[in-house]
């Protein structure tokens, strides 16, 4: 047993060293620059569009109250001047980015604020804002700007057209994770066996021109359901094989340009996808496709690759960064009952567009004799968007609870109780109480367990 | 290329499923825009025209009393204006297209809006008449009821009529200052018939936008129609009875904020407002309704839960006697029973119907949780 763990042991380190080889080997910096490209010009889209459509006032500047993350109740909202100060600076470093100027200050800067923003209320969370976050926190790390880039015109001896493999291996490991994670969620009896929640979404549909009339036939739900799952699965192993990887790629673009058609409130998503699949693509590849650029060239005789000063130091950041890639979309399994019910570990696991989820959430407020008994028009506090997010979320349920304990302890009530009557449906199952609505969550604490106060989700008959 | 063919062969499998499943002819769909259709033609226009005709009436009546101040003339006004405020209950569920337009809920009917807490938010809540800025319009002789502010929201429409010809000593109030006092009851009642006129000629236009437009998005009628829905119950858990009956201030009733508390018909209006929501709900059992859209997607279980629930409901709700700014204290027992069928029927539409008719409620973004 012994020498065979010895054995083993002695492979794993052979494979490493020679995995090592082949994660620092110098290869084409092109895959990055486009994909820095890209990501930067996105990023600026989708900060104007964000903008644009009123949603920094809507969600940072109207509401009183904001779901903060737990750990993170000092990130709080600016103000209205503050906030769009933020934004601009995330639009400008955005630019920066696509055009490689103080790349690695735009980098930093762009992460810092992003995340801050995303920090600020738990109700405008979104898969690919997560996936922002952790893109951006990457490209800090990466030398995507050596080439094309304002920084290589200001100082030509920074200019590099090699770059360890491992730099474009990690955000192609990103995007695996993202696909990969997706799929498995999808492996659950309610997608596969009930086509749910396709099955509520798609007659929903029935105005698209030619597919319309197919909305409500369940042999589509259970295609796009069936389909879905495979994709997300596969779709990353497709990419890599050179030999699929362009009839991939197509698979990518009809995958996604079908979900902003049928999905259009899943916003930038299928984008994002699209343009970051293309780290994917060989560098020759990437090669022409910088060549149509103006002032492109990756001509040179430049033949030292791109090294990095603390190599030990960020290998580890980076093996923590994998590792934990890898645990925060399984660490459900640690909790007890039905993941979609209680979403307990639901969060930054790419679950995306899975379940059907509506909630109505009534609260009541009690004095500590119990005499007392107010109810709590929870309009007076919240968005529409933010009553909706809370009515099914139990965490949320829980900060919502705190801030009207504290509420009620500033009008009057001495040690408020406070008290919820949630009913929630799921993936068209009827809606039923959601929680226990004889526990006083003012007296609840936040924590890393399983909330006894959910209660039990049962199946429907 | 492998893994579509297998994607097809399996779903191919599961389809056969479907055969043996609980499906009630939903394979050839569902007519979504017969169904819209039938709202704007059935329901909807022919609300909008009644409601025209009672505006006319009310103002020729109006007009008769404010020459001849007789308490004759004031009875005959007050079933009138019942009629009126009851024909209004009957279009407000139609809060979209032209009515959003025109503003017509917060000129005619203003409630307070939702997001307001009667025990801290002082008089101008839910269903009040500010008479302080109706008599200030009155002595002054000048002001603009288009002002888009809540003192004058709660200065005109039902609001103004109720404090002007059924108010305390209204017929008196009418001795001094005559002239200003009836212009100014002239000019709320042709304000009202303005913007009621308004959408009538607008739903013409509106109607074509109304029927093509079969998606369930926010500002789709689909959609507008099941928020509307919901936010009828809303107005009612709240404004309407809920909260002047003392939900939100610890059992202290606030009877002076029913709604049309001088013409004293509050509940009368309550349970005509939820038998208009169950027509709606059902398109007056057309058979094109939102509950047979329901049926169609599998949900025919859902669909006689909420018809079944409306019907417990308005059986509660006619057992609270007008006027309600009495019974809301004189039988809380009743009251408290309404309040609980109120919150089942919310709990349905904004839960199970909202899921099932894939509706959303806000433009941002989300990714389906």
């Amino acid at each position: 047993m012994w020498h065979r763990l010895q054995a083993f042991r002695s492979h794993l380190w052979t494979m490493m060293a020679i995995n090592r080889q082949s994660w620092e080997k110098p290869v084409s910096i092109t895959p990055l620059i486009t994909f820095r490209i890209a990501f930067g010009l996105l990023m600026f889209v989708s900060t104007l569009r964000f903008w644009w459509r009123g949603w920094v006032d809507a969600v940072y500047v109207s509401p009183s109250f904001h779901f903060t993350y737990w750990g993170f109740e000092w990130v709080q909202p600016f103000g209205r001047p503050g906030m769009y100060l933020l934004y601009s600076i995330i639009a400008c470093t955005a630019l920066m980015i696509a055009v490689g100027l103080l790349y690695r200050l735009a980098t930093v800067l762009f992460f810092i604020c992003f995340t801050y923003v995303e920090l600020i209320d738990v109700t405008t969370y979104l898969n690919h804002y997560y996936f922002i976050s952790l893109v951006a926190f990457l490209m800090i790390w990466l030398p995507a700007n050596r080439l094309y880039a304002i920084d290589v015109l200001i100082k030509p001896a920074k200019r590099r057209l090699l770059v360890p493999a491992w730099t474009i291996g990690i955000i192609r490991f990103q995007l695996g994770v993202v696909y990969f994670f997706a799929g498995l969620a999808k492996l659950n009896p309610d997608w596969l066996l009930d086509a749910q929640p396709m099955k509520t979404w798609l007659p929903a549909k029935s105005h698209l021109p030619i597919v319309g009339a197919l909305m409500y036939k369940d042999w589509v739900a259970y295609l796009f359901s069936w389909f879905g799952a495979l994709y997300d699965l596969c779709i990353v192993f497709f990419l890599l094989n050179r030999s699929t990887r362009l009839s991939a790629y197509a698979f990518v673009l009809i995958f996604h340009i079908s979900t902003a058609i049928f999905f259009p409130g899943i916003g930038l998503f299928p984008y994002v996808m699209i343009v970051s699949s293309l780290i994917f693509f060989s560098s020759s590849f990437h090669e022409r496709l910088l060549s149509f650029l103006p002032g492109y060239k990756a001509s040179g005789h430049i033949v030292t690759a791109y090294t990095f000063t603390y190599k030990k130091w960020l290998y580890r950041i980076m093996l923590v960064y994998v590792g934990l890639q890898c645990l925060v979309p399984v660490r459900f399994l640690l909790y007890p009952d039905h993941l979609f019910w209680t979403e307990e570990g639901y969060r930054f696991s790419w679950r995306v567009m899975l379940m059907e989820k509506a909630g109505a959430a009534y609260f009541t407020v009690k004095d500590k004799t119990g005499k007392q008994f107010y109810t709590v028009n929870n309009a007076e506090f919240l968005t529409p968007l933010q009553e909706k997010m809370m009515s099914t979320q139990p965490d949320m349920i829980l900060r919502y609870a705190h801030f009207l304990a504290d509420t009620y302890a500033q009008r009057g009530i001495a040690q408020p109780r406070v008290y919820g009557e949630v009913y929630v449906t799921l993936n068209g199952a009827g809606s039923r109480l959601f929680i226990d609505s004889s526990v006083n969550l003012a007296a609840e604490r936040f924590s890393w367990k399983h909330y006894p106060w959910i209660l039990p989700y049962k199946a429907a008959n | 290329m492998g893994f579509l063919a297998a994607t097809v062969i399996t779903a191919g499998v599961f389809c056969s499923k479907s055969g043996n499943g609980d499906d009630n002819g939903n394979d050839n769909g569902f007519d979504k825009t017969a169904m819209l259709t039938n709202y704007a033609d059935q329901l909807i226009i022919p609300a909008y025209q009644s409601l025209q005709e009672k505006v006319n009436g009310f103002q020729a009546l109006a007009n008769s009393f404010l020459d001849t101040r007789s308490t004759a003339n004031q009875q005959a006004l007050l079933e009138a204006y019942k009629q009126l405020h009851l024909q209004y209950t009957r279009v407000e569920a139609y809060n979209l297209g032209p009515a959003v337009v025109a503003s017509l809920e917060v000129y005619l009917n203003y409630n307070g809006g939702l997001d307001y807490n009667f025990a801290s938010n002082g008089e101008l809540v839910g269903f009040s008449i500010d008479s302080t800025t109706i008599e200030n319009n009155i002595s002054s002789g000048s002001y603009d009821l288009s002002l888009y502010v809540r003192n004058s929201f709660y200065a005109q429409g039902f609001a103004a009529l109720n404090y002007l010809f059924f108010g305390p000593n209204a017929i008196a109030k009418f001795n001094t200052n005559t002239a200003n006092r009836v212009k100014y009851a002239k000019d709320v009642i042709h304000r009202m018939k303005s913007l009621v006129d308004r959408i009538n000629t607008d739903w013409t236009a509106y109607r074509t936008e109304f029927i093509s437009n079969t998606r369930t998005n926010v500002g789709s009628p689909i959609g507008n129609m099941i928020n509307a829905m919901a936010y009828e119950l809303d107005v009612l858990k709240g404004p309407r009875i809920g909260w002047p009956f003392g939900k939100q201030s610890n059992g202290i009733a606030f009877p002076t904020k029913v709604e049309a508390y001088f013409a004293g018909n509050s509940a009368a209006l309550a349970q005509e407002s939820m038998r208009n929501l169950k027509k709606v709900f059902t398109a007056n059992g057309s058979g094109k309704g939102l509950s047979d859209y329901l049926i169609s997607l599998d949900k025919a279980e859902l669909a006689s839960q909420v018809t079944a629930q409306f019907d417990l409901l308005i059986s509660k709700l006619d057992m609270l006697p007008d006027p309600l700014s009495t019974t809301i204290t004189a039988q809380p027992a009743k009251v408290e029973e309404a309040y609980k069928e109120i919150q089942k029927l919310l709990t349905l539409i904004k839960t199970d119907v909202a899921s099932a008719t894939g509706v959303q409620i806000t433009f941002m973004d989300n990714d389906g949780d």
